[in-house]
């Protein structure tokens, strides 16, 4: 317990330090990285809960973008209600999504989000009138309150990381609720749970729901942040960023996926200074580092303090970390 | 809590490291130049990057008298990456001003962001209109085109020239194509022409043959997209044996010098119409072009891309000059001001707008020692974004979109 709270005040001390010690960049960077480290948490609520591996989760994100995009620039309409417009239309979407995929198994759960997923980009790319197609929709805008420009770059920051924390805290009780559990039991076993008479397609299908909405805040923010919404974050190529990032930080745990997060776009912009050819440096680097902890870098650190604690059962894995 | 103090001490520290590792303070000039250099797209960045070396060398007194240095950055020709590394232009590496985007999208991205910055920022090959149209700034200049720019000219050729009433239209469905085709149409039914038939198919299409089944007719098919899509269209289109029925008209980008030996010497005789042309007989271009082959070997063709490129770092560092320094607001007006009586591919100056008012080629594809190369047959002088056209009464109307303009000359539109 004493451990956890200590862990979190250190977050904390570091998001506030942050702002006041780095330069402009470092601190949009930050910004970046928390917009991403949500999208990598509802991709690994699914994955690490469910055993779910979802390719729409940008999606999600993507949705949300467009909403604010849409009704913001093209309609003008006010920004709080754009924002809950955009987060109530995301839920929205990730019901219909939810009910189409609820049933499905790990494969099949993957294909569908995949087929989810590439038919709102393409609609995004072709529905001209209303997304502006390739062009996308520019000029995206916090407002302004008097002296309080939100869309400067630490003012965005204080908000994002004010939000970010917090959905962080939440998830963190939901994983520690008897829901939480309950999505763990599904994993581990669904007849069993099914068996015990716990309404396992609903739990399912929550936890669907509430990734979505955790993926909707990111693309909020996301939008936000580039001031521009355009196709390409919907594209395959983010959704399998998010689900690397998640495998690399460990998406087993809550600080996996902003751990992951982190060092890929720490990776990216440090080697990217030093090479056109950043890509290749930052396989390898995934590469080794999977290779070498395939249950990603938040377990290695974990591991590292509990050798010292006394152990602990492991809930979805054997004693040798392989998925039962 | 041992663990807290090391942590603790060395995130401090780390923070620290990072907070004064990019503090620069000095008189250095820094011109920044984004394109997509990996990725789909890295050949339009490639050509982009090589231009721009060519004019780096140049002009190397004049870099060396102003203290000018140059830095790189790859957009992976994404919108989102673009914004990344223009902020990282701006508040890490102290860059005074910015050549690129190259791609529709990020130039987008990158309007939205140098209006928020204040950057001078030179876009090089990005064509949206709407960069200097109705989402213009201060702040941005092109060195480049619009993707209409060339089309006006083009449809008044093909109606007046050709005598082609009728048109087929086949192309990639999305902004580029339209506001091209939107172009086409405007200078095709002012010159009287009758109708253009629209078809639009998802990019990445590698089977046409039910579109090529079912082709309506007309006097001229126009292939409005480029690419792989164009190489496998222009494959099926002679296949099918219909270029015996209609013959086929390109997009600026269609009969692209990448594709031509690909298309061999069907593509003989093609047409289609840039700012631009690989084939040009002018001193300035075959000097741009021979010392472009001395820097990066006679096997690499320099496209339009790379002459932009080249151009839009030349405006830079001639506003630098007659700036006499980096002030922001001298920076911007002298970019304004731009004059290029000698650029490669013809004079031209900016119009109060920001974008280039140049000569518009219509090429046709022909054997030159042993290459296939566009060589221009017509030039219109001094086409200006807005074409034939008054700027209020264009910018007035619809931008172009899937459906507009319409597709039948007589439509009260055209009036």
């Amino acid at each position: 317990m004493k451990r956890e709270y200590l862990i979190i005040v250190m977050i904390l001390v570091a998001l506030l330090a942050w702002p006041l010690v780095m330069g402009n960049y470092a601190v949009s960077q930050a910004n970046r990285a928390m917009i991403y480290a949500l999208a990598a948490l509802s991709f690994s609520l699914l994955a690490g809960r469910l055993g779910w591996f979802s390719l729409c989760q940008t999606t999600f994100a993507g949705i949300s973008g467009y909403t604010i995009a849409i009704l913001g620039v093209r309609f003008g309409l006010p920004f709080p209600l754009v924002v809950t417009l955009a987060l109530l239309l995301t839920t929205l979407s990730a019901v219909i999504f939810g009910l189409l995929t609820v049933r499905s198994r790990k494969v099949s759960f993957l294909m569908l989000t995949l087929a989810l997923g590439q038919m709102v980009w393409a609609l995004s790319f072709q529905w001209v009138d209303v997304t502006g197609g390739y062009n996308g929709i520019a000029g995206v805008r916090m407002p302004v309150y008097g002296d309080l420009n939100l869309n400067d770059t630490r003012v965005f920051y204080a908000l994002v990381a004010t939000v970010t924390v917090a959905i962080y805290l939440a998830v963190w009780r939901v994983y520690r609720s008897p829901f939480g559990l309950l999505l763990l039991g599904i994993q581990e076993n669904e007849q069993r749970m099914r068996a015990l008479g716990h309404p396992v397609a609903l739990a399912r299908f929550t936890a669907f729901v509430l990734a979505g909405a955790i993926a909707g805040v990111a693309g909020v923010f996301l939008v936000y942040d580039m001031g521009i919404m355009s196709p390409s974050p919907l594209g395959l190529g983010h959704a399998v960023w998010v689900l690397t990032a998640a495998v690399l930080g460990g998406y087993r745990s809550l600080l996996g996926p902003a751990i992951g997060v982190a060092v890929l776009i720490a990776l990216e912009t440090l080697v990217s200074q030093y090479t056109d050819r950043h890509m290749m440096v930052i396989g390898v680097v995934l590469l080794l580092s999977i290779l070498l902890m395939p249950r990603g870098l938040a377990e290695m650190f974990e591991q590292h303090f509990k050798r010292k604690s006394k152990p602990q059962a492991s809930v979805t894995t054997t004693t040798r970390g392989e998925e039962p | 809590m041992k663990y807290a103090k090391t942590l603790i001490v060395s995130s401090i520290s780390a923070l620290a490291v990072g907070a004064t590792a990019h503090l620069q303070a000095d008189d250095t000039l820094r011109i920044g130049v984004i394109g997509p250099t990996t990725g789909v797209f890295s050949f339009f960045g490639e050509q982009q990057r090589m231009g721009v070396e060519l004019a780096m060398e140049e002009l190397a007194e004049q870099l060396e008298a102003l203290n000018i240095e140059v830095e790189f950055y790859d957009s992976q020709g994404d919108a989102e990456t673009t914004v990344d590394r223009l902020r990282a232009m701006e508040s890490r590496d102290d860059v005074d001003l910015v050549v690129g985007p190259v791609l529709g999208g990020t130039g987008l991205a990158g309007l939205e962001w140098a209006k928020s910055s204040g950057m001078p920022t030179v876009i090089s090959y990005s064509a949206p209109e709407d960069i200097t149209m109705r989402d213009r700034a201060e702040n941005v200049v092109r060195a480049g085109w619009t993707g209409a720019q060339p089309m006006f000219a083009f449809g008044e050729y093909v109606a007046e020239e050709l005598g082609h009433q009728r048109i087929v239209m086949v192309g990639q469905d999305y902004s580029f194509p339209y506001n091209q085709l939107g172009g086409f149409l405007k200078g095709f039914c002012a010159a009287g022409g009758e109708s253009v038939e629209r078809i639009w198919h998802p990019t990445g299409t590698s089977d046409y043959s039910s579109i090529l089944a079912t082709l309506p007719d007309g006097d001229a098919l126009l292939y409005n997209g480029a690419g792989s899509d164009g190489l496998a269209f222009f494959q099926q289109y002679y296949d099918f044996g219909i270029d015996a029925q209609m013959p086929l008209l390109g997009g600026s980008n269609f009969f692209a010098v990448g594709d031509l030996p690909e298309m061999g010497e069907q593509a003989i005789g093609g047409l289609s119409a840039l700012q631009y042309a690989e084939g040009l007989e002018t001193d300035n271009f075959q000097a741009f072009r021979d010392a472009f082959w001395a820097m990066h070997g006679d096997e690499v063709m320099p496209l339009a891309p790379a002459e932009h490129g080249y151009v839009a770092f030349m405006m830079a560092v001639n506003a630098f000059e007659s700036a006499n320094g980096g002030d922001r607001d001298a920076l911007i007006a002298a970019l304004r001001e731009t004059e290029m009586p000698d650029a490669p591919r013809g004079p031209f100056h900016l119009d109060e707008y920001g974008n280039p008012v140049q000569n518009i080629y219509i090429n046709e594809v022909q054997e030159v020692d042993g290459r296939l190369v566009n060589v221009p047959i017509k030039t219109y002088e001094n086409v200006s974004q807005f074409g034939p056209f008054d700027a209020e009464e264009y910018l007035a109307g619809e931008p172009d979109s899937r459906d507009f303009p319409p597709g039948n000359c007589s439509d009260p539109y055209y009036d």
